[in-house]
């Protein structure tokens, strides 16, 4: 158990005894190699079950809407600027949350390692990092990869990794390794495409959606009680998975994130069917900075960015 | 027993080409699934452990049309959609999705017959490929099924070594190898050498799950609020561990008009959506814990008792793909021993 | 637990197929208060007007192409075939859009599904009729029916509830009950208003007022949810025993025929094994999500 880890634990233990959270939201072993899995109690007994490692995937802040009482938290820098978001858009109150800070030197993306090794996660022996590096271990043999060429893409564009709202920290920020070149790379080929192009790219990519909706449910920014989606009175789009509604979904979903996105990869990380879905939000996120200067989730007395209006902001398209 | 060299393949799927429409694994359109044969590239036979999108989907349609309609001086006249009668051949299906697909015959078959459904299934052959490889998340021994075991297929193939052997299942699979050039007779060793190969890949499954005990004790939990909440909160209530289950069979109903045309349409639905049971002033699972309650009662106890089997073969897809890694063995195995002291109020 | 043996409802399939409905024509239009509506309609094809039949208390899925599909009892009684009725409460995308149609309309209709009450059990027994609002409608077709076949059933009991005199269904059924002296008739408001002279109270402790007898006796309990968990008790201490208490329960039956999942109670499903139960039955189910 590493030291953070130890912490971590001690840290919620006193939460939990000193009654200053009800609920303790963490990470636990997953049942899968690489993975982890959330830990949601009042139960002291799991403390101990409580993990901190390269595989913490999940933006808990997710789960905060679910909890009655008070939640100690464990958030990534980009988890903890969802809670904030959450704040300034009046669905949490900070002090019901206690804010148990990961300073996160990135996490790693499964499929790029299964990429590069050609191997399924599962038929590897071991993923750890070593400096910069991050060694394979594929039937007793080591393999290094660079630290960019298997981190997340979101985390390759990180600018907070450690938390910037938070009531414990638990750690010193560790090396983190950028290329926001590489972090974009599909976004470019995207943007250098003809719209035609574009327009083909994304009908084949939304003919294989299948409406699971675990990009909405994992995304703390799709905090609606009842998604338009589902609304029947007006029906906005059709509950049929036709790659036009699929579509018409996703853009709908990816206007209402914008200003509270802030690039946690989940929704890509989600989808069964690999739509990269990071080419939208992450491409939205950059517009909502570039117009408005604004970075989700950096400042909870700030007003929401779609809530807010400044004569003098931007509208080009107005005229 | 027959026997079909490798390399002989594609020899094998263009015979069937001309009478089937041949579907094979691929992950060409971004996430593997069953999709029909291009006539040439067989790469499947390196890289297919199984698919993401199961092979139910070529019988229960994730979007299909009902029947059409037309609106004329305000009356109308509807249109069946030409009857499935296309014939299909889906290769390298798993046992545990052939089970599957067994399984999910019964309700289609039950009471009411659904003829979208059982069309595509009495025309389509199943030829089985032995899963020598299983992943960390599979427990199909756990179900009474073996990864490599030939069941629910017309024909069974094992990779042994520079050949498949084809195990004839029925009739039909018989009456296919008979009409089949390539295929040869298999060796006694042949034989023998597939029989180890299954062995392996039986003894590759370490998942678990004790369905006797499961069976036991489930049924008891099933008024055990507390339970349920815990198991239930860290799922994100999304539709992947439904729509990606080979058993899961729950659908909607919905209608597209546009300009005095139109159709309805079937498409998959989840049991996980909160609004899949909303009434106009009830929900009677609007709570999440009453959702994964039903999800798993579904699997594990109702369908049991309703069709004589548990509606899951432990394909590991739910464990596998779920975002959150909720697993359905762990939440089996943590059944408590006792009965609650009936926590819910009838 | 199979509670009735689906193959012998009868049943109308187009070629075979379940999920294809019959054009029916809307012919009447009753409103019944200011959100609820009675179609009269028949079917478009006069073979199958003249042979389709049904049971009280079965219920069938009706159409608005290009909208979509809902399931609604059968409300009027199989004693009367003129023609058949349904009542529709508005509430969501199919009810708002029927409440949008005119005499002449073309709908779509499946069934008729589900089991029914149970005559055979009913007859030479007295009959405690318990509803509110417009859970009316199921028990109005057995009603009718009852009365068509007076002699075979011991005296009739009729409670019925609404939130306000406004919110009485069918008044001109009750106001036939009020004058059929074979029939004693109660009815009450939630609320009444200045020119209410009846009874004031809800359904279930009107039913303790009223105190129907128990004996050889079988209440038919129909309403909002909230009604039929307090009636129940109220019955009980009557001294109706849980086979003697029958009810219909309401589900989001999309199929009709027990295969698109969303209408189980444990391993019943509503549309295929009911959704006429008894409260026997209901206690013996596994669970409590009803």
């Amino acid at each position: 158990m590493s030291e953070t880890e130890q912490k971590l634990r001690n840290e919620a233990m006193t939460l939990l005894e000193q009654g200053r959270a009800d609920y303790i939201i963490g990470y636990e072993a997953g049942s899968l190699k690489f993975t982890t899995t959330p830990l949601i109690t009042r139960d002291k007994d799991d403390i101990d079950r409580l993990v901190i490692n390269p595989f913490i995937l999940n933006n808990l802040s997710v789960f905060l809407g679910d909890i009655s009482g008070k939640a100690g938290i464990v958030a990534k820098g980009c988890d903890s600027r969802s809670i904030v978001s959450l704040i300034q858009d009046q669905q949490l109150a900070r002090e019901d949350i206690v804010i148990i800070g990961v300073p996160c030197s990135g996490v790693i993306d499964l499929n790029k390692v299964e990429k590069l090794t050609g191997k399924d996660r599962d038929e590897l022996d071991d993923i750890a990092w070593a400096g910069d590096k991050a060694v394979v271990t594929i039937e007793g043999a080591k393999k290094e990869f660079p630290a960019k060429d298997v981190l997340m893409d979101d985390c390759l564009s990180c600018d907070m990794p450690a938390p910037q709202e938070y009531d414990i920290l638990l750690d010193e920020v560790g090396p983190l390794v950028c290329d926001k070149e590489l972090s974009r790379s599909q976004i470019k080929e995207l943007e250098e495409m003809s719209p035609e192009q574009r327009w083909e790219f994304w009908k084949n990519e939304f003919s294989r959606c299948i409406r699971c909706y675990a990009c909405r449910q994992v995304c703390p920014a799709c905090f609606c009680k009842r998604c338009f989606v589902e609304e029947t009175e007006p029906q906005w789009i059709s509950p049929l998975p036709k790659w036009q509604d699929n579509l018409i979904f996703q853009m709908t979903r990816m206007i209402h994130v914008a200003g509270r996105c802030t690039d946690c990869g989940e929704c890509q990380r989600s989808c069964p069917v690999n739509i990269p879905l990071r080419s939208l939000s992450k491409k939205m996120e950059e517009i909502a900075d570039e117009l408005f200067q604004y970075k989700a989730g950096t400042d909870k007395d700030a007003p929401p960015l779609m809530a807010a209006y400044e004569s003098e902001e931007a509208e080009d398209f107005i005229r | 027993m027959k026997k079909v060299k490798k390399q002989d393949i594609t020899r094998l799927l263009s015979q069937w080409q001309k009478e089937f429409t041949v579907f094979v694994p691929s992950r060409e359109n971004g996430a593997a699934e069953m999709t029909v044969w291009d006539g040439q590239d067989v790469s499947f036979l390196d890289w297919y452990r199984n698919t993401v999108i199961p092979p139910k989907a070529n019988f229960l349609l994730n979007m299909e049309i009902m029947f059409g309609f037309r609106k004329e001086d305000g009356s109308y006249n509807l249109e069946l959609p030409a009857a499935a009668t296309q014939k299909q051949l889906v290769f390298g299906i798993r046992p545990c999705d052939a089970r599957a697909t067994s399984i999910i015959d019964m309700v289609f078959k039950d009471a009411y017959e659904d003829k979208y459904y059982l069309n595509r299934r009495e025309n389509t052959l199943l030829i089985g490929m032995g899963c020598l490889n299983p992943y960390d998340s599979c427990f199909c021994t756990s179900l009474g099924l073996g990864p490599a075991e030939a069941t629910d297929v017309d024909l069974m193939l094992t990779d042994i070594g520079d050949d498949f052997l084809i195990e004839e299942v029925t009739d039909k699979g018989k009456e296919l190898v008979a009409r089949t050039e390539g295929v040869v007779e298999a060796t006694r060793d042949d034989e023998s050498r597939a029989g180890e190969v299954k062995d392996t890949a039986y003894k590759k499954v370490t998942r678990k799950i004790d369905t006797r005990e499961i069976e036991k004790r489930l049924p008891a939990s099933f008024d055990n609020e507390e339970f349920w909440e815990k198991v239930a909160a860290k799922c994100v209530s999304c539709g992947i561990c439904t729509f990606l289950c080979p058993t899961c069979y729950c659908f909607d109903i919905n209608d597209e008009m546009l300009k005095g045309d139109g159709a309805r349409y079937r498409n998959w639905d989840s049991c996980s959506f909160p609004l899949y049971t909303k009434m106009p002033a009830e929900n009677p699972r609007e709570e999440k814990w009453r959702r994964v309650r039903q999800k798993v009662h579904h699997k594990y106890t109702f369908y049991p008792s309703l069709f004589d089997v548990i509606a899951c073969t432990g394909c590991g897809r739910c464990i596998r793909l779920c975002p959150v890694n909720w697993d359905i063995t762990q939440t089996l195995e943590s059944v408590p021993a006792e009965a609650a002291t009936g926590t819910e109020k009838k | 637990m199979a509670i009735s043996d689906i193959s012998h409802r009868k049943r109308y399939l187009a070629e075979g197929n379940v999920y294809l409905p019959h054009i029916a024509v809307i012919e009447k239009i009753i409103e019944e208060t200011p959100g609820v509506l009675t179609f009269h309609f028949n079917f478009k094809d006069d073979k199958l007007k003249d042979e389709f039949t049904f049971e009280s208390g079965q219920f069938g899925e009706y159409s608005i192409f290009g909208v979509g599909e809902a399931p609604f009892c059968i409300s009027s009684s199989p004693t009367r075939r003129d023609h058949l009725e349904f009542a529709v409460q508005r509430a969501g995308r199919v009810t708002n859009a029927l409440h949008r149609l005119g005499v002449g309309a073309e709908i779509g209709f499946r069934g008729p599904f589900g089991n029914s009450f149970p005559l055979d059990f009913l007859q030479g027994k007295n009959l405690v009729f318990v509803a509110g609002g417009i859970g009316l409608a199921p028990l109005r077709s057995l009603i009718w029916n009852v009365i068509d076949n007076r002699d075979k059933y011991e005296n009739i009991d009729i409670i019925y509830g609404a939130r306000s005199p406004l919110d009485l269904c069918f008044k001109y059924d009750l106001d036939a009950w009020e004058q059929d002296k074979t029939v004693k008739m109660t009815t009450t408001v939630d609320r009444g208003d200045d020119s209410w002279k009846g009874n004031v109270g809800f359904v279930p402790s009107i039913t303790e007022q009223v105190a129907p007898s128990a004996k050889n006796a079988v209440a038919i309990v129909c309403g909002p949810p909230v009604m039929i968990r307090f009636t129940f008790p109220v019955l009980e201490k009557l001294g109706f025993t849980p086979e003697q208490m029958i009810t219909t329960l309401e589900k989001r039956m999309k199929c009709g025929i027990g295969k698109c999942g969303r209408c189980n109670i444990g391993d019943i499903y509503v549309c295929r094994d009911g959704p006429v139960f008894s409260y026997a039955q209901i206690q013996g189910f596994l669970s409590s999500e009803y």
